[in-house]
C-alpha cells in the first residue's frame, strides 16, 4: 500500500467516528447539526494536552474525550428539551458559538523555543506527539481503526443489552417509552454524552494526524456530511455510518475517476437512495433480515 | 449626541440588513410551513440563480431587469428540481430523509454553479451609482432603501395572497394542519408545489437583491443564505409568516449593533447565543413542544 492508500483509509476512520455520533443521535431519535463542535473540542484539547502540557497521547485523548462529554452534556441539558428542528438549530448554535470561540482563543506556550498553542483564527500548528513518538503511518492507521472496532464492540454490545433496546425504544416514540418507564431525559443525556466523547475521540486522533487544526475545520458543513452519512450508510447498525464515510471518501475520492463532477455524482445519487431507503442502505429491515436465523 | 446618532445609524443599517434576512426567512418559513420539512438546498439555489444571472451579464452585458428576470427564474428551476428529488417522494414520509437528500442537492447545486464559475469573486452590477440619501448626519444607502421597499412590497404582496385568495386559504389551512386540509379536499400536491415555486422565487428576490447590493458574488452565498434564512425563522418560530419578517428584522439589529460595540466576531457569536438562549427558554411563539 502507498501513502495515498493510508491517508485514504485514514480519513474514512477519522470521519467514521464523527458520523457515528451522529448515528448514535439518529438511533435515539434525535438530529444534531452540531457533532462538528464536539470533534473540534477534542482536537483542541488533545493538542492542547500533548503539544503544550506536554502529556502522552492516550492521557490527551482520554481527557479530550472527557471535555467532549462535557459540552455535549452542556449543550444537551437545555437543547433535548426541544424536539426535531428545533434541538437541531439549538445544536447548530450552540456548535457555532464554540467555532467562534476558537477563532477567539489565544494561549500559547514556549515549547523548545517556538511559541505553541491556538492562535484564533490562525489555527493551532505544531501537534507533533505522533511524529516525534515514530509512529508510521501504518501504525497510526492501525491505532485509528482499532479504537473504531473497540468502539463497534462497545456500541454492538450495548445495542444487545437492555440499554441499547432502551434508547431504540426512544427513538421510535419518546411518548410511548416514557410511558412503559424510561427516563427519556437522562438516558438521552446519557446518549448526547457518549456521542460527545466519541466525536471528541476522532477529533484527538485528527488532530495529531493533521499536526495543524484550524476553527474552519470544524464548520457546519462536517456536522451535516456525517449526519448524511450515517442516514445513507443505514440506521440499521453501527456498520451503516462506516458504509457511508467509505462510499463518500472511500469509492468516490479514492479512486480519483469523476474527479470535479464528484459532488454533482454523489449529491444525485444520494438523493435518490433516499428516495428507496429512507432509513439508509443497511436500514433496521435488512439488518433484521440479514441476523435472523 | 454622537453616542445617539451611532446608535440610530447602526439601527437604520440593521433594518436594511434585517430586511433582507426577513426575505431570506420568509421563503424557508413557507417552506416549512407547508411541508414541515427544512430545505437545506433553499441557500444553494439561489445562489446557482445568481451565478446564471452573474454569468449571462458578463457574457451578453443584460441590464438589471434581465438579470433579476434569470436569478429568479433559474432559482424557481432549481428550487423545483429540489421539490421533485427531495420533497416530492418524502411528503408522507421520512423529514430527517428529506433533509439530508435536500443537503445532497445543496452540494450538487454549488458544485454545477462553482464548476461554471471556479474563481472566489466575481462582480455584479450595483443597483445605482454609489448615492446615499443623507438626513442631518444620517446616511442611508440607496440600495438599502431598496431593500426595505422590496421587502414591504414582498410582504404586502404575500399577505393578500395568502389572505385574500382562495389558494392562501388552501396554504394555511395547511400549514394549521396537513390532515385536516386533505380532509377537506385541498389538493396537497399541487399546493405544496405552488409553494415550493413561490418560496423559491422569494428567495430568488432576496438573493438578487443581497448580491446587487454587495456587488459581488462568492461561492459562501449558498450557505450564508440557508444559514441566514434558517436563523431567522427560526427566531420568530417556525412556520410564522409574520413571525419570520420580525425574526429577519431583529438578527438584522442584532447584527449590526454587535459589530459595532463589540466588534465583528461577535456579530455572528450573539445571534446564536441569543437564538441558543431562547430556545432554552422555549418561548409561547415557539412551538417546541411540537416534533418536527
Amino acid at each position: 500500500m502507498d501513502e495515498y492508500a493510508f491517508g485514504v483509509l485514514t480519513n474514512i476512520g477519522l470521519l467514521s467516528f464523527v458520523a457515528l455520533s451522529a448515528y448514535l443521535l439518529l438511533v435515539a431519535g434525535e438530529l444534531s447539526f452540531g457533532q462538528q463542535a464536539f470533534f473540534g473540542v477534542g482536537a483542541y484539547a488533545a493538542g492542547i494536552g500533548t503539544a503544550m502540557l506536554g502529556w502522552p497521547l492516550p492521557l490527551a485523548a482520554l481527557g479530550a474525550m472527557a471535555c467532549g462529554a462535557l459540552a455535549a452534556a452542556v449543550v444537551g441539558l437545555p437543547a433535548l428539551r426541544l424536539r426535531g428542528l428545533y434541538f437541531a438549530m439549538a445544536t447548530l448554535a450552540a456548535a457555532e458559538m464554540l467555532r467562534i470561540a476558537f477563532e477567539l482563543l489565544h494561549w500559547q506556550v514556549e515549547v523548545d523555543g517556538e511559541p505553541v498553542g491556538p492562535d484564533g483564527t490562525q489555527g493551532f500548528r505544531g501537534i507533533r506527539w505522533v511524529f516525534e513518538h515514530g509512529v508510521e503511518p501504518a501504525g497510526f492507521l492501525a491505532l485509528v481503526w482499532s479504537l473504531l472496532a473497540l468502539v463497534l464492540a462497545l456500541i454492538f454490545l450495548a445495542e444487545r443489552s437492555r440499554l441499547g433496546t432502551a434508547v431504540r425504544a426512544l427513538g421510535q416514540d419518546a411518548e410511548l417509552a416514557a410511558s412503559l418507564g424510561i427516563d427519556v431525559l437522562r438516558f438521552k443525556l446519557g446518549v448526547i454524552a457518549a456521542s460527545g466523547a466519541l466525536a471528541a475521540l476522532g477529533g484527538a486522533l485528527f488532530a495529531h494526524h493533521n499536526t495543524y487544526i484550524e476553527p474552519r475545520n470544524f464548520d457546519i458543513m462536517l456536522g451535516v456530511h456525517s449526519l448524511a452519512y450515517a442516514l445513507i450508510g443505514g440506521l440499521g447498525t453501527a456498520l451503516g455510518p462506516l458504509l457511508g464515510v467509505a462510499l463518500d471518501i472511500g469509492v468516490l475520492e479514492g479512486s480519483r475517476f469523476l474527479q470535479e463532477y464528484r459532488m454533482i455524482v454523489f449529491g444525485g445519487l444520494v438523493a435518490l437512495l433516499l428516495v428507496f431507503r429512507p432509513r439508509g442502505i443497511l436500514d433496521e429491515r435488512l439488518v433484521h433480515r440479514l441476523t435472523r436465523r | 449626541m454622537a453616542l445617539l446618532v451611532d446608535f440610530i445609524q447602526n439601527t437604520l443599517d440593521g433594518l436594511a440588513l434585517g430586511a433582507s434576512y426577513a426575505l431570506l426567512a420568509l421563503g424557508f418559513t413557507l417552506v416549512f410551513g407547508v411541508l414541515r420539512r427544512a430545505n437545506l438546498a433553499y441557500g444553494p439555489a439561489i445562489m446557482l440563480g445568481a451565478y446564471a444571472a452573474a454569468w449571462a451579464g458578463q457574457s451578453f452585458h443584460l441590464g438589471l431587469i434581465a438579470l433579476f428576470g434569470i436569478t429568479v427564474g433559474v432559482t424557481v428551476l432549481a428550487g423545483a428540481y429540489v421539490e421533485r428529488l427531495c420533497f416530492a417522494p418524502h411528503r408522507k414520509g421520512s423529514a430527517i430523509a428529506a433533509m439530508v437528500a435536500s443537503f445532497a442537492l445543496w452540494m450538487q447545486l454549488e458544485e454545477a454553479a462553482t464548476l461554471a464559475m471556479p474563481r472566489h469573486l466575481y462582480a455584479f452590477p450595483g443597483l445605482h451609482d454609489g448615492g446615499m440619501l443623507t438626513l442631518g448626519p444620517l446616511f442611508l444607502g440607496v440600495e438599502a432603501i431598496v431593500m426595505l421597499a422590496a421587502a414591504a412590497a414582498v410582504c404586502v404582496a404575500l399577505w393578500l395572497l395568502l389572505y385574500r385568495s382562495r389558494f392562501g386559504i388552501a396554504v394555511r389551512a395547511l400549514i394549521d394542519s396537513p390532515s385536516a386540509a386533505e380532509l377537506s379536499g385541498i389538493n396537497v400536491g399541487a399546493v405544496s408545489i405552488a409553494v415550493f415555486a413561490l418560496a423559491s422565487a422569494i428567495g430568488g428576490i432576496a438573493g438578487f437583491l443581497i448580491v446587487s447590493s454587495h456587488e459581488q458574488l462568492t461561492p459562501m452565498l449558498g450557505m450564508w443564505s440557508t444559514l441566514k434564512g434558517m436563523l431567522a425563522m427560526m427566531l420568530g418560530g417556525l412556520g410564522s409568516l409574520p413571525g419570520a419578517v420580525a425574526g429577519g428584522l431583529v438578527l438584522g439589529l442584532i447584527e449590526a449593533h454587535s459589530q459595532w460595540y463589540l466588534g465583528p466576531q461577535f456579530r455572528d457569536f450573539l445571534a446564536y447565543l441569543l437564538l441558543f438562549v431562547l430556545l432554552s427558554l422555549r418561548p409561547p411563539w415557539m412551538n417546541t413542544r411540537s416534533a418536527y
